[in-house]
Parts: structure tokens; sequence; C-alpha cells
């Protein structure tokens, strides 16, 4: 089976400016994509390229098997960044409408609508105008308008954006619903966490272009040697201590212990072997490499530290040696 | 595809008709400005002050006072007025009296006062007195003492001065000025022997309604065909603007509501700007056939449907396709291009004037189908649909090959514009921000 989206060195210019920059991408059936990156990286422009709203200046883009989407709408749902509604629409006509508009009969769209309104806590809103529903009201019909025709291809820009913690979780079932369907999706945001928790591969996209490429958990296996985490074994230790031991630069202390960051140039097992020394753990480790790190530390500022760029370059290697799933 | 255009044009279209704002647009606003426009003359004059006073008269010739007298009777005045007002046929007549209720306004109550004094100074005195006294003093009138017979040796005869006071109102002064004009002429003709009256009659000629002889046949009532070609300018220009404005609208609408994205989500742009051009093409169609319909109502109930032939609807609605795809596109462009309604101005000017300039020319081509101003223009979008239509409803309709060409220029033109409008429709839908330049949209039209 092709993969859901194939793209070979894509490019996007908007006048002088490099939306988009050599950009390959497989992402196979089935799976679900995190687009992270900061604002203004790219990720909608490829986005948005896929949904061939844009057009790219070069490069090849096949998505559900086809040369492009215009071929395949009908079976991908898209929720995109900036979104809206008509407003003086009723609810499930415009949901209605929407479905028809990705082929879905009116029946078929309406008893789904009816479903999803009250699985996303919105029963009795169909009736309403959309004019009537609150922002967040809002957000969970057009998430509803994404899903609306049991796409293969689920992509979702920001879907949680301004929602409450309850919406979010809400959303968060029916897209692993979704996953469990066997839809490919696509999952864009600025927040980590949720791409932690339900991505299964990050792409990372800074200034237009892919910077990392990795398994979620490829990236879970990665340790951070400057950062060592430690639980003594007498919880009334003085851990104060470690932080004036050479070669250390910062202690932080956490609900457990302490969280110590090595100084550039000190020794990761040097260090190790100093601060068992000075406490007797309970546990002691390298950090786990969390995707903020790792977001940070790609695309921060260009004062990346030797550690950092070490780090960098171990991601990066990662990723050009087709670390694929 | 197809489907698809067809789900978002009908959507459009149920939106659009559906909203209170069509129908008062296109039905309310024109029943009411029917309904104020037959009534505002009698709605205007019949709740206006009535003028009452008295009018001195310094008369050196001695002649002009009865004259006066009868110019100011209110029947007289209301006969006077109601000639002027008559249009048509016979409105040279002799005047008759005024029907019951006829809207010639309030008539002035103006008494004639002979004032033997013939100091101009007391008669201003006079004038001046009438704040307080009742009958009030409005006018005082001097005749020139030449003004019913020549001094001998000169050419013109002498007129008459007019002092009045700030009581009287223009309306008041005009049928003051027509009575003594009335009087004056009465008096010249009776000092020379001749009868008023005779010289009325004789110069009054009804005019005949015109009966224009065919090869098909006689019809009368030539003065509505003469109205057709600007009755046809009037609705392409009404049935265009209505369409394209809405398209403007709405465009500008969606794209700021951000559901632009989420449609382009299900279809592709030129999906979504055909739906959309194909919507309000039926909107401007179904108030065109509400106007074409309430006309050709209007006619049968006077028995004069036959002036409008069948093939010229079928022509109107050839040209009003060719010309709304042209505006419709741009308008559509123009919505896409921009942020909000009031960066539309500066980039609409241009286009509306490409509906505005052939449209204010459409009289001259209906009073002139056959000049070769018209027969050029006929041929060259934009001007082309609006002339071409003139002729067509003329009494000299031209031959058929002139108006097939005439419309290919515009299927041209057409496909041109839509072409561009597609273009920049696509390009512009997600744009934001400050509105772009002429020399931007070509851009974009290119990079599309």
């Amino acid at each position: 089976m092709t993969a859901a989206i194939e793209i070979q060195g894509l490019n996007k210019s908007f006048g002088a400016t490099r939306a988009i920059a050599d950009l390959d991408l497989a992402i196979p059936r089935g799976a679900t994509y995190g687009f992270i990156g900061p604002s203004g990286a790219g990720k909608t422009t490829a986005i948005r390229m896929i949904m061939a709203i844009l057009f790219p200046d070069s490069g090849r883009l096949s998505v559900l098997g086809r040369a492009s989407a215009l071929e395949a709408k009908p079976r991908i749902g898209y929720l995109p960044e900036e979104r809206g509604v008509y407003r003086r629409m009723r609810v499930s006509e415009f949901l209605a409408y929407v479905g028809q508009l990705k082929g879905t009969t009116r029946a078929q769209a309406l008893a789904r609508a009816d479903i999803f309104l009250t699985r996303l806590g919105l029963p009795d809103t169909g009736a309403k105008k959309c004019e009537d529903l609150s922002k967040g009201m809002l957000q969970r019909v057009q998430f509803i308008a994404a899903i609306i025709n049991q796409p293969e291809l689920l992509i979702l820009d920001e879907p949680f954006g301004g929602l409450d913690p309850v919406s979010v979780r809400l959303l968060k079932d029916v897209i692993a619903d979704e996953q469990r369907r066997g839809a490919t999706i696509i999952f864009s945001t600025h927040v980590m966490a949720h791409a932690e928790e339900l991505c299964q591969h990050i792409v990372m996209i800074n200034k237009g272009r892919k910077v990392l490429d990795e398994p979620m958990a490829s990236l879970a296996r990665q340790y951070d040697r400057r950062t060592i985490r430690l639980v003594p074994l007498d919880p009334a230790a003085d851990l104060m201590a470690l932080g004036r031991l050479p070669g250390v630069e910062r202690m932080r202390l956490t609900d457990e212990g302490c969280e110590i960051t090595l100084a550039e140039a000190a020794d990761p097992w040097e260090q190790m072997r100093a601060l068992t020394g000075a406490v007797a753990p309970a546990r002691i480790e390298f950090a786990r490499v969390r995707l903020e790190d790792v977001f940070i530390r790609l695309v921060g500022s260009g004062a990346a530290s030797p550690a950092d760029q070490a780090l960098r370059e171990h991601l990066q290697g990662l990723s050009a040696q087709g670390a694929l799933t | 595809m197809i489907e698809r255009i067809f789900l978002v044009m009908t959507r459009e279209f149920v939106a659009t008709v559906g909203r209170r704002a069509f129908l008062i647009g296109v039905v309310v606003m024109p029943a009411l400005g029917l309904v104020l426009l037959s009534q505002l003359p009698r709605l205007l004059t019949s709740h206006g002050p009535q003028v009452s006073g008295e009018v001195a008269l310094i008369d050196p010739t001695g002649r002009i006072g009865p004259q006066l007298r009868h110019a100011l009777d209110p029947v007289v005045i209301a006969q006077r007025r109601a000639t002027a007002r008559r249009t048509g046929p016979g409105a040279a007549g002799a005047p008759a009296a005024p029907a019951p209720g006829a809207a010639v306004g309030p008539i002035p109550l103006l008494s004639v006062v002979p004032r033997q004094d013939p100091g101009l100074d007391a008669g201003k005195d006079w004038l001046r007195a009438s704040a307080d006294v009742l009958p009030r003093h409005l006018a005082l009138v001097v005749v020139h003492p030449d003004a019913v017979v020549r001094r001998s040796g000169q050419a013109d005869y002498g007129s008459y001065d007019l002092y009045v006071t700030p009581r009287v109102d223009q309306d008041t002064e005009s049928t003051l000025r027509e009575a003594m004009r009335e009087a004056l002429v009465a008096g010249r003709l009776a000092s020379g022997g001749i009868d008023p009256a005779a010289v009325e009659t004789m110069l009054s000629v009804a005019s005949p309604d015109t009966i224009t002889v065919a090869a098909e046949g006689e019809r009368s009532g030539q003065n509505l065909a003469r109205a057709l070609p600007f009755i046809c300018g009037l609705l392409l220009f009404i049935g265009v603007f209505v369409g394209g404005q809405t398209l403007l609208a709405i465009t500008v609408e969606e794209k700021s509501s951000r559901v632009m994205e989420v449609l382009l989500a299900a279809v592709s742009p030129l999906e979504l700007m055909w739906g959309k051009l194909l919507a309000q093409l039926g909107v401007g169609l179904l108030t065109m056939a509400i106007y074409v319909g309430m006309g050709l109502f209007a006619l049968l109930q006077l028995s004069m449907a036959g002036l409008v032939q069948p093939g010229l609807i079928l022509q109107l609605l050839a040209f009003y396709l060719v010309t709304y795809l042209v505006f419709g596109a741009l308008m559509l462009a123009i919505g896409a291009a921009i942020s909000n309604i009031s960066d539309a101005q500066s980039m609409m000017g241009p286009v509306m004037m490409l509906m505005l300039i052939p449209y204010v020319l459409t009289p001259v081509f209906g009073r002139q189908p056959n000049a070769p101003l018209t027969v050029t223009l006929s041929f060259i979008p934009p001007f082309n649909s609006f002339a071409m239509l003139a002729r067509l409803a003329s009494g000299t309709p031209p031959p058929l090959w002139q108006a097939t060409l005439s419309l290919a220029a515009g299927v041209v033109v057409a496909a041109a514009t839509v072409w561009f409008a597609a273009k920049v429709f696509r390009v512009g839908l997600l744009m934001h921000g400050k509105p772009p330049s002429f020399a931007t949209l070509i851009k974009w039209a290119r990079m599309a």
C-alpha cells in the first residue's frame, strides 16, 4: 500500500521569503504524525500544500495515492488553524453542508453530526444558529466538520487552541477513535505535551526546513547527558551540597529529589560518580529528552551551547539515517 | 466537481435570496419607490400652507387690472398649473378644468388692489405695513407705462417691477409672475384688437399618438417602445450590479469569518468560485425576472404586451450573462484580494466605471441606435452589451450576425476575465492584511 503522504523536494516561496525549502517526507497510512515548529516555521504552508490549497513552486507530492489532494478531498478531513463557520447557518445544516461537499449524503452527515455533537458535549445544539454558540462550542463544531466524512487522512492544525481541559479531553478521545479506525493523522501544534501524548512520529520544521523527522519512541530513548536526576536514599540528605560540587552548574530541587545541570566542560560519568559519592542515591539517571527540550534546542536562538549543539547534531544524525518507522 | 459546484451554488443562492436584505432591496424598495414616485407630487403639494393676501397694482396703462384679476382667479390658476403639469398627448391643448383632487398644490388667494398713488415709496410703505394687518399686504406690482402699448419707435414692450414681502414663497411668486405675463399678453392683444381666446385656440395643437406602420402590421404606443432600450439597459445594470455587489460582500465576509479555508478543505478554489459565480448569476436572473415580470404584467394591463418581443428577452439574457461574468468575476477577485469591505473602495472604482460608463451612455445609444458611435461601441466590450441591446430594442434592430458578433466579443472578454479572476481568487483567498495593488493582482495571476 502506498504511503498516505509522500513529499519530495517540495519548495514554496512567497516573494523573497522561502516558506518551505526542500521538504522530503513520507507518512505511512495509519500513522499519527506531529508537525511541530515555531510560529511562521512553515507548518501551515506545508499543510496547505498537502491540501492543494496552495501549490508548490517545485517538488513532488502525493496524497492518498493521488497526485493532488484535489482528487482525494472527500477522503480527507482538515481542521485549519484559521477556521470559521457560516454564522447564520444552523449547526446541523452547516455540518450537513460540509459533509455533502465531502461526498457524504445529507442523511449520513446529519446522523453523524448528531452523534458527534452529543459525544462532544453539544447535544441539542444542532438546531441552533452558529452565531449563538460560544467560541469553544464552535471549535468543537468545526472539529466535527473535519471528521464528518470519516476521513482516511485527518489533518488537524492546532485543534486544541482556546479549548478548556474538558473539551480537550473529549477531542482527544475522538482523535484516539479515529486512530483506531485506521485514519492517518497529521497533527500540527505548538503544545509539545499534546504532541508527545498523541503522536507516534514527530516532524519538526524550522524556517521552512525539516530539522527533525523521528519516531516518538526513538526520541523517548534519548537522554540528556547534561541533566542528571537524583532521588536520595535518605530523604533528609543534604541535597544543597550537590550544588556546590565542581562541575555542577545548577541544582534544582524537585518533589522526589533534585535535578542537576552540569557545566559545559564537566565529564558526565565523572560527575555521576561524584554525585553518588556525595549523596547515596535511591535512583540516579540522566534525564530523558523531552520534546520541549528538543524543540527549544533545535529551533532556539543561535546561541546554543556545545551540549545543545551536540544534541542537535545527534538528533539530526538520527533523522538523516532515516530512522522512520 | 459538478456536484460540489452545484452544492456551493445552491447554498449561496438560498442564503442570498433568503436574506431580508434581498427581499427589501429587490422587491419592497422598488415597489415602495413606484408608490412614492406616483404619490410624491400629491404628498408634496397637498399639505403646503395656503397663502392669502393683497397684491397692490400701480398701473399707469389702466388696462392690466381686470386681466390680472382674471389671471389670479383660483380656478384659472388651477387650470394653468394642471396644463403645465400635464405631459404627453394633448399637453399643449386648451386649459381644462383640473380633475377633482388633481395635484396642483395650494392655490394662493390673491386679491388685486389698484393703488391710485403712483409714488413708489408709498407703495413700499404699504408693503412694510403688512406685518400686523389683515388681509396681509403681499406684493406690489408697478407696471411700466409702455407695458401694453409700445412707445413709438421702440421694438420692445415695457415690463413691470415686482416687490414682495418675505412672506411670499417661491410658488406664490411664480404664480404672480405667470399671472402678470398672462395679463400683459392679454392686454397687448386686446390693444391690438385681437381676441386672446382666439389666439390661444390657434396656438393649441393636440399631440397625436404615433402609429408605427411596419411590414408585420401597425402598432401604437411608440413612446413606450422608445423607452425599451433604456429599460433593457436598466435591467442589465440592476441584474449585474445586484449579483456583483453580493459576490463581493459574501466573499469578503467569508474571508473575514475564516470559513474560507474550511470550505477549501472540501472544494477546490475553482469549484468554490464557480459555485459563487453561478449562485449570484441566479440571483441576478431572479431579480431581472421579477422586474421583467412586473413590467410585462403592467403592459398586459395596458394591452401593450405585444411591444416586447420574446426574442428581446432572450437577447437581454444572453448579454446579461456575458456582462455579469465579467463584472461578477472581477468582484469575486476583489473580494478574494481584500480582507474587509472598507478596503474595496479603491479597487472597485475602476471596475464600477466599466459598468457605469456604458450604462450612462445608454440614453445616447437609445436615442441614436444607428449612429456610428452606437454601432461601433456595440462590438467593443464593455460597451457592447448596452449598445447592442439598445440597438436590438430599437425600431430598427441590426441583423442577427451583428448581434452574434457582439455577443462573441463579450464571450471572449468574459472568458479572459474569469480566467484572470480565478487566478487572483485562488491566491487571494488566504491572504490577509493590507489590500494589494493592481500590480500585485497581476503578479498573483501570473504566479497562480
